[in-house]
């Protein structure tokens, strides 16, 4: 079979990266307590016990707001930021970029760290806000990368067409540009609001006194007897993702269909 | 110099126009006026400030230095949004979400004076003009170049402006169908009688189409006429070169009085020299269509002159010859239709080629 080593690879490649996942579910529905194979039966009570855990429902609620506002900031700021890239020359253009882009690269630890002492010199208290500041600053840059690529795939003469044609600056932006780099900017809240949900060192040193959820289950797996609701929540969490991906992404064909362009990527 | 006036009042007055991108000098003083319901075309090859000319009349980059009116009224400080003017882009910026009919009717949109039935009959009127009936519907993505190129026809001029801009619009089709659209684009004008100013680097384009051409180069007009004086009378060389083809031969130039290269004596008008009777060391320029190859049989005309046909080119209705004359460095071509009973010759044989002075033009 032609190229048989490398399929084999790609095959246990894809096992590794997913059974851990296909697990979830598996342990989710498993009636005992203690994470191991035998299975001891089937049952639901380990969902039955996610609302009766008032921390850990708390914690997604606090995840899901934070996620929220730092995919609408990030997404906001990278809009603008890809705009200004693609359309206008200024001075120091090349190392503003640069710089903007540098969170990428940081290491979150030394992110946090920093962010955390110059909250505390100013006197600030901790708590969401604190939490969603750090994450804007590190899901922006990935904002910026995917709407780049939709900015610059726009035809110029696309804008100065319905300028001449007799609209406005905005009103151009809104009946032109936006529409057209539309699937960009969902991939950009979706992607920002995956990092935020699952990001844990900015959110560990930055949160107050509600946690995240992932801050919340780090904590929790000191307890084993917490850790099938964990699984159950982690069930409903990876249905959930596969769901709002598959969303995005007929989203995302279907306005590139719409707009005549070639695919060259996506998420599925 | 044989600049044509329009006789209309122009709608398109430029004065001292400059414009620099930092220090990159792209329009180096130009005056122009462009008369109401002219074909106008901007002809020059990439680079010659001829895009740069068209986008500073729709407003899209301002002019660094001189004035600009637009039917009077100076441009200065008037976005591309309020001038009278609408575009047809190169790429044609057909927007690919929305529709034909949408397209047609973005221009409309600004209109609060018209309902939608008004705005509904007008697009209706644009896409039949344009020759797109019953496309209205289609997605504008699905359209093939020529359609996409009718899409943004129409779309420019249902807003009726008094300037249709149109950047090298034809440049992006087959050759069969930009003929076809330059017939169709010359009705199109003639029918709706709005000034078009065209910009292209097609020489037969500009030549077939135009009511009047500036060719430019390096950012200035070379030449302003209109199509036969830009072709039997360029001011330069250059511009000989850049329409059409043209043979230049060394001259020696005593008053109208010539010695050719090759072709022999001659006396020319002082029109001849458009760019100015040069004197002593001159060139004459001569068209390949106006020499012609002499065969047995043909009656012998005043002027003749020898040599050896060097290349030909066989073209099925026109043969060219590159004839090297006699006492001459470089072949000249000669152009020759394919007539019945008309035999081509051969590489290596001797030509005699007859020539008339009175299509001469002398350069310095």
């Amino acid at each position: 079979m032609k190229g048989g080593g490398l399929r084999i690879y790609a095959w246990l490649y894809l096992v590794f990266l997913y059974a851990p996942i296909v697990l979830l579910p598996i342990f989710a529905f498993n009636d005992a307590t203690i994470i191991a194979f035998p299975l001891s039966g089937f049952t639901t009570k380990w969902f039955a016990e996610i609302p009766n855990t008032p921390a850990l429902v708390q914690s997604v609620q606090t995840s899901v707001i934070i996620a929220v506002i730092t995919a609408l900031l990030s997404t906001i700021l990278g809009i603008c930021a890809a705009r200004a890239g693609a359309k206008y020359r200024f001075p120091l253009k090349a190392p503003i970029l640069g710089f903007i882009m540098l969170p990428l690269v940081l290491p979150e630890i030394i992110v946090a760290v920093s962010l955390l002492v110059v909250i505390l010199a100013l006197g600030l208290p901790l708590g969401g806000w604190t939490v969603v500041l750090g994450h804007t600053l590190i899901c922006t840059p990935f904002c910026i990368a995917i709407l780049n690529s939709a900015f610059a795939n726009l035809d110029p003469s696309l804008e100065e067409a319905a300028f001449d044609l007799g609209e406005t600056a905005w009103s151009t932006f809104r009946l032109i540009t936006l529409p057209l780099v539309m699937p960009g900017i969902v991939s950009a809240l979706l992607i920002s609001f995956t990092i935020s949900l699952d990001e844990f060192i900015i959110a560990f040193f930055l949160t107050g006194t509600e946690p995240t959820l992932p801050v919340y289950l780090w904590g929790q797996l000191r307890f084993p007897q917490k850790i099938p609701v964990v699984m159950a929540l982690g069930t409903i969490l990876v249905a959930l993702s596969v769901i709002l991906l598959t969303i995005a992404e007929i989203f995302r064909r279907r306005g590139i269909a719409r707009a005549g362009g070639k695919d060259t990527g996506g998420f599925l | 110099m044989s600049q044509a006036t329009s006789a209309t009042p122009p709608i398109v007055s430029l004065r001292g126009v400059h414009k620099y991108y930092g220090t990159y000098h792209a329009l180096r003083g130009v005056d122009l006026d462009i008369g109401s319901g002219e074909f106008f075309s901007l002809l020059g090859p990439s680079g010659c400030g001829k895009t740069t000319l068209l986008r500073t009349i729709a407003g899209f980059e301002d002019i660094s230095q001189g004035t600009l009116l637009l039917s009077g009224q100076d441009m200065r400080g008037v976005p591309a949004n309020k001038r009278p003017t609408n575009m047809v882009f190169q790429s044609y910026a057909i927007f690919p979400h929305l529709t034909v009919a949408e397209n047609v009717a973005f221009g409309l949109r600004r209109r609060r004076d018209l309902d939608k039935r008004a705005k509904g009959a007008l697009v209706d009127e644009a896409l039949e003009m344009a020759g797109l009936d019953g496309f209205g519907p289609r997605a504008a993505h699905a359209l093939s170049g020529g359609q996409r190129q009718r899409v943004a026809l129409a779309r420019a001029l249902i807003l009726k402006p008094k300037v249709l801009l149109l950047d090298e619009p034809l440049s992006a089709l087959d050759k069969k169908l930009r003929e076809q659209m330059q017939n169709e684009l010359r009705r199109l004008q003639r029918h709706v009688g709005i000034t078009f100013i065209l910009v292209t680097h097609d020489q037969e384009e500009a030549l077939i189409m135009s009511d009047r051409i500036a060719v430019m180069f390096e950012g200035e007009i070379a030449q302003l006429a209109d199509p036969q004086t830009l072709y039997r009378r360029p001011l330069s060389r250059r511009v000989a070169n850049f329409i059409g083809t043209m043979n230049f031969l060394p001259a020696r130039v005593n008053g109208d009085m010539l010695d050719i290269a090759g072709l022999g004596r001659a006396t020319v008008k002082p029109d001849q020299a458009p760019g100015g009777m040069p004197s002593g060391d001159g060139h004459i320029g001569i068209r390949p269509e106006t020499m012609s190859i002499l065969f047995e049989g043909d009656a012998t005309p005043a002027q003749t002159a020898n040599g050896k046909v060097v290349e030909l080119a066989y073209y099925g209705d026109m043969t060219y010859y590159d004839v090297l004359l006699d006492d001459t460095e470089t072949p000249v071509t000669v152009s020759m239709k394919n007539l019945v009973g008309r035999r081509v010759l051969e590489r290596g044989d001797r030509a005699r080629i007859s020539w008339d002075e009175r299509s001469l033009v002398v350069f310095s």
